[in-house]
């Protein structure tokens, strides 16, 4: 079985489930504005997907000639252009791309062993997922509470060293983070590696369920290969989380800011409940509910980060996948990377979108 | 209708006292009550303020700052910061007319010039090597000018030295290095030029890169790259994205749906990819970069001022002046525009500091400027080749682009603060 | 201290620092709420009475303070406590009714919730089971299903919310219940509803009531004494019969002439003249000179003491004084201890 289909099937199944759960346990408003999201999202695709038909089709240059390069006669050109019907009229061939969208039809790669691209991008992604998911994780355990920590010493110090670290990390390059700390603890420390997902030679003792290294090593109980690949993921998670930090950071503050000047701050101080329950427990939990549609945002911002972390440690992910396939001039791969792109993050934005109606009582109810 | 002006309720009166009187307060007073008001924040924006317009100097007159041109081959490869060259140098006497080792050519008969130095040291033999050189091209040249020093030699740098300021020889020939050290003490001699011509260099403040090019003056040149992508991307955005923002808010209906479906799925894509893929398929050249830079950020802009519009449109003075017979233009300049700037200003400082962000990023990827450019994003991806051995390569650009970026940033969160009215205290 | 005054204010002082300068939200103001009375406190909107509400309770916003005062509640002076005592005596002794429920309650906490968390804040020892019986106790005994105890307040109308806040200022027996603007927020007849519910509570429960609001009416339907403020300074206190049948301050009798009634011709409505001054630079002298109409020159020069005009009647105003005839003034009426 694939690694994409098994990683779907783990992710897919269970949010499936959860959907059904929440569609008949919620009240009408609920479901309607779960419907709403769900059917808003395939507007969106759709125009990302048109988007990136047009721009891949519509510009100048002949994708296949490129692709072949000087080796490619006039014969192979047509020939190749005739089989992706690259000669049909503009709507039909959109027609088509729309067809193949939906089904996840991606076709072969133009360059090279001509490889379905579908195979190619599951070897990449999962390498993409175990960079991201760490990444977010960190992002936010440091966002919200450093944050919330701001907000609760406003005017002092802390506050402004917060603030000063948020906007610092944010005008960081990430890609330039990544080769700072790549240089300090690879090269002049030398307590870390700098390039790949694991040490080539334990690399070759680990059978590969799912191709996120980590998680077939807890399978195997291969602990050199676990602690291996742990070793060589330390930078890059902590380049890419601690520069998405940032923003969180940002926007959790000020959410908290403005929560604590509410009205049921002031209602509750009169009751007495000390100072930290109300930052901690009240106004964070306030403050959390549009930093929730935030993440939504992020994953955004978080791919276009592991595109250039990829690139930088050298990690075969989606990101690199995308960068190497334009230098080749592959568009069908191209096309395909960025489809894929769009779909997740129309995904994960309708997910996003489903549990903040789970949190936010006002919706659920 | 001229008298409709007149009728026109104002915007909402201004507050106490003390507010109308702030209003006959000259600017430069304002500017400084306003740093006791807002603190930290002014100086936020003040010192940043600063840097920009630091920025924006060198941008226009690189030039002024950087001692060589970007792309002239300056010295040895993989310099290091600061550190002299191996470079065999002419010494002469500070008011001496020879500037290069041709100089020292005299005619077929005339006296040979002397030269000093030292004794095991290679440089004699550069010296050596390339007297005969010129001397070769001079045979060959009209004017009959040979070139065939004799040589003095001497047991230490210091006795060389002094044969020249003693003028028992018209000039020296050492180390660079060596001769840096102890400069100081022979004020009366000067370096002229090196052995073979080469761009004499007393250090380069940041090194030389992979084929030789200073890193400084890399650096300079590409400040102009970075704001010009950063400030024209960003302007066509907002040129773009307000009026866009205002028409949607203000009109409503079909218009505004459509155009928000859009400019959401815009937004919610992820940038740098959007980015990529339009450079990638346009091509790489400044303007494509800007044009891609640009269509990035158009929803950035739609949405806050549609946003604000929005609000706008329902506040209770908007209303009372419709129904008074304001034409639509009209409460569009007069009340909507107006309130809509403060916001559009910070979103366009941060808008600059992303849109560099992302140029550095696009070159850094090989996918934006064609790499004879000087630019960041490109030193700093030659730079990564060299890690290990140059790491000065990396970090000049990469701090070049977090000062810049950082203070386009530092701006505007100084400016949120001031001007958003939820986060100063009640 | 007298054993009928519950809560005894003494030269409060509220300041804020403002751009401008600093303002004085509440200045010198005395007043003492009597046990078990329900006692009124009006004014024009800014006159400083809600923030006199707050600093009862020692809270104001960010960039105000409490420079002097005397805050002798039940037998001790709040302002010489630490401010990390204050949470216990908040919510458990003194208690506070805000005036729009919808955003004083937060939106995303459950009622229940609201209600077991401030008992355990101040009783830790209250398990959940017994914290949430006494809160269903106790809205049932305000009047709303305790099956709708787990509701959101959103889900709830805006009277039912108002008598939410109600409980959670009873759920610790509270002995002063300070309520700031509680009906402004309601229709009418919501309002006579809430009205009656809270003489009942204060019977009931044996509550001292301060009643902060600017309309009249409440004050005079179920309003033992009135206060008046204006311009951060006490005018005029009494009780409702003495206040209402016989002001002595120039502005309770303007306020009371301003109230529309329905009975009269149609005369014009009676507007007073003039407008609240800033309190940046208030007026010299006492602060409603400008728009008084028996103001004489000494109104412009020198404040008025507030003091005894008839029996327990107080007014700040020089038509019941004479320069250097000052009773005691009520600081000295305080007894330590």
């Amino acid at each position: 079985m694939s690694p994409i289909a098994l990683i779907a099937i783990i992710i897919g199944v269970p949010a499936i489930l959860l959907l059904a759960y929440v569609f008949v346990t919620g009240s009408t408003s609920l479901r309607r504005y779960i419907l709403t999201r769900i059917l808003l999202t395939l507007p969106m695709v759709f125009i990302l997907g048109t988007l990136v038909f047009f721009i891949l089709r519509v510009l100048p240059g002949d994708p296949v000639s490129s692709a072949l390069g000087p080796k490619g006669t006039p014969e192979m050109i047509a020939s190749i252009r005739a089989q992706l019907g690259l000669n049909d009229p503009l709507i039909v061939q959109y027609g088509r791309f729309l067809g193949n969208m939906v089904t996840l039809h991606f076709g072969n790669s133009l360059v090279g062993g001509h490889r379905p691209i579908i195979d190619e991008m599951s070897e990449r992604f999962p390498a993409t997922l175990e960079l991201i998911i760490p990444a977010s994780i960190l992002s936010l355990i440091i966002g919200i509470f450093g944050g919330t920590l701001a907000a609760s010493k406003r005017k002092k110090v802390t506050d402004y060293a917060f603030r000063i670290y948020a906007v610092f990390i944010y005008s960081l390059p990430v890609f330039w983070f990544g080769l700072i700390l790549q240089l300090l603890f690879g090269v002049k420390l030398g307590w870390l590696p700098i390039s790949g997902r694991i040490d080539p030679i334990i690399g070759t003792t680990l059978k590969t369920y799912t191709n996120i290294y980590s998680i077939d090593a807890l399978i195997s109980g291969n602990w050199p290969a676990f602690f291996s690949v742990v070793k060589h993921m330390v930078l890059p998670v902590v380049t890419l989380g601690l520069i998405q930090s940032g923003l969180f950071m940002r926007m959790t503050r000020i959410n908290v800011i403005e929560t604590m000047q509410a009205d049921f701050i002031g209602a509750a101080r009169a009751r007495g409940i000390r100072e930290h329950v109300l930052i901690y427990g009240h106004a964070l939990k306030n403050a959390m509910i549009p930093v929730i549609t935030l993440i939504g945002l992020q994953v955004a911002i978080l791919l276009a980060g592991a595109v250039l972390t990829e690139t930088v440690f050298s990690l075969p992910g989606m990101g690199s996948y995308l960068v190497e396939r334009i230098s080749a001039r592959d568009y069908n791969a191209v096309q395909s990377v960025i489809t894929v792109f769009a779909l997740l993050v129309a995904l994960i934005s309708l997910a996003v979108d489903v549990i903040y109606s789970l949190v936010d009582p006002r919706v659920r109810y | 209708m001229a008298n409709l002006k007149e009728k026109l309720p104002v915007t909402p009166p201004e507050g106490t006292t003390w507010e109308v009187e702030l209003k006959q307060v000259g600017f430069v007073r304002k500017l400084l009550m306003a740093r006791r008001w807002y603190g930290a924040d002014w100086w936020f924006v003040a010192v940043s303020g600063v840097f920009v317009l630091i920025f924006i100097i060198v941008a226009l007159v690189p030039g002024l700052f950087a001692p060589y041109s970007p792309d002239a081959l300056v010295g040895p490869r993989f310099l290091a910061p600061g550190a002299y060259a191996d470079l065999s140098v002419l010494i002469v006497p500070a008011n001496s007319s020879v500037n290069e080792l041709k100089d020292l050519a005299v005619p077929e008969n005339g006296d040979r010039p002397t030269m000093a130095v030292v004794q095991g040291e290679s440089t004699a033999g550069d010296l050596n090597t390339q007297a005969q050189n010129i001397d070769e091209q001079l045979k060959d040249q009209a004017g009959g000018l040979r070139l065939r020093p004799v040589f003095d030699r001497y047991t230490s740098l210091a006795d060389a030295l002094q044969a020249v300021v003693n003028g028992t020889d018209r000039a020296a020939v050492v180390q660079q290095k060596e001769f840096a050290n102890i400069a100081s003490k022979y004020p009366s001699l000067r370096e002229a030029s090196s052995l073979t011509g080469a761009k004499v260099a007393g250090g380069f403040i940041m090194g030389t890169n992979d084929i030789g090019q200073d890193v400084f003056s890399r650096l300079l040149w590409g400040t102009r790259i970075a704001l010009i992508i950063g400030f024209t991307s960003s302007l066509l955005s907002l040129f773009l994205g307000v009026p866009l923002g205002l028409l949607a808010g203000f009109i409503g209906g079909m218009f505004d749906r459509l155009l928000s479906l859009v400019m959401d799925s815009l937004y919610a894509f992820p940038g740098l990819i959007l980015a990529i893929a339009i450079t990638a398929v346009l091509g790489p050249s400044m303007l494509n970069i800007i044009i891609a830079i640009a269509v990035l950020y158009i929803p950035t802009y739609y949405r806050i001022v549609r946003g604000q519009t929005l609000t706008v449109k329902e506040e209770v003075y908007v209303e009372a002046a419709r129904s008074i017979g304001a034409r639509r233009t009209e409460i569009l300049a007069r009340y909507i525009f107006p309130n809509v700037i403060p916001s559009v200003a910070i979103i366009f400082s941060v808008n600059v500091a992303d849109a560099i962000l992302t140029g550095a990023g696009l070159s850094f990827l090989g996918l934006g400027l064609p790499p004879t450019i000087a630019d960041w994003g490109i030193d700093l991806a030659r730079g990564q080749r060299f890690i290990q051995s140059a790491w000065w390569m990396i970090t000049f650009p990469g701090l070049a682009i977090l000062l810049v970026v950082l203070s386009f940033t530092l701006m505007g969160e100084g400016l949120t603060e001031i001007f958003n009215p939820k986060l100063r205290d009640r | 201290m007298s054993d009928n005054i519950l809560y005894s204010v003494r030269n409060l002082t509220v300041e804020y620092k403002t751009r401008g300068g600093a303002v004085r939200a509440v200045d010198d103001v005395s007043l003492d709420i009597r046990r078990g009375e329900i006692l009124g406190l009006v004014g024009e909107s800014g006159c400083g009475k809600s923030t006199f509400g707050k600093a009862l309770l020692r809270l104001h916003d960010g960039p105000a303070s409490i420079p002097t005062g005397e805050l002798w509640f039940d037998g001790r002076d709040l302002m010489k406590l630490p401010i990390q005592e204050m949470p216990k005596i908040r919510g458990a002794e003194l208690g506070m009714v805000f005036q729009d429920p919808m955003t004083s309650l937060n939106p995303v906490q459950s009622i229940l919730d609201h209600l077991t968390e401030t008992i355990q804040a101040h009783e830790p020892k209250v398990s959940n089971a017994a914290a949430r019986a006494r809160a269903e106790e106790l809205v049932e005994r305000l009047g709303i299903r305790h099956e709708r105890i787990k509701e959101y307040p959103h889900q709830l109308s805006g009277g039912m919310r108002q008598r939410v806040m109600i409980s959670l200022a009873l759920a610790l027996r509270a002995k002063l219940v300070i309520a700031d603007e509680p009906t402004t927020s309601l229709d009418v007849i919501v309002e006579a509803k809430f009205l009656d519910l809270l003489k009942e509570l204060q019977q009931e429960f044996g509550l001292t009531i301060l009643l902060i609001t600017h309309n009249i009416g409440v004050v005079a339907e179920i309003c033992d004494r009135v206060a008046v403020m204006y311009a951060a300074k006490m005018a005029e206190v009494g009780s409702a019969e003495v206040v209402f049948g016989n002001p002595k301050h120039p502005y309770t009798q303007g306020l009371l002439n301003s109230v529309p009634n329905i009975n009269l011709d149609a005369k014009e409505l009676y507007k007073m003249g003039g407008e609240p001054p800033s309190l940046l630079h208030p007026p010299s002298g006492c602060r409603f000179h400008p728009r008084c109409p028996f103001a004489m020159d000494i109104c412009t020069q020198e404040e008025p003491a507030f003091q005894s005009v008839a029996g327990e009647q107080l007014a700040a105003c020089w038509l019941y004084q004479k320069k250097g005839d000052h009773q005691p003034s009520m600081k000295k009426e305080v007894s330590r201890g």
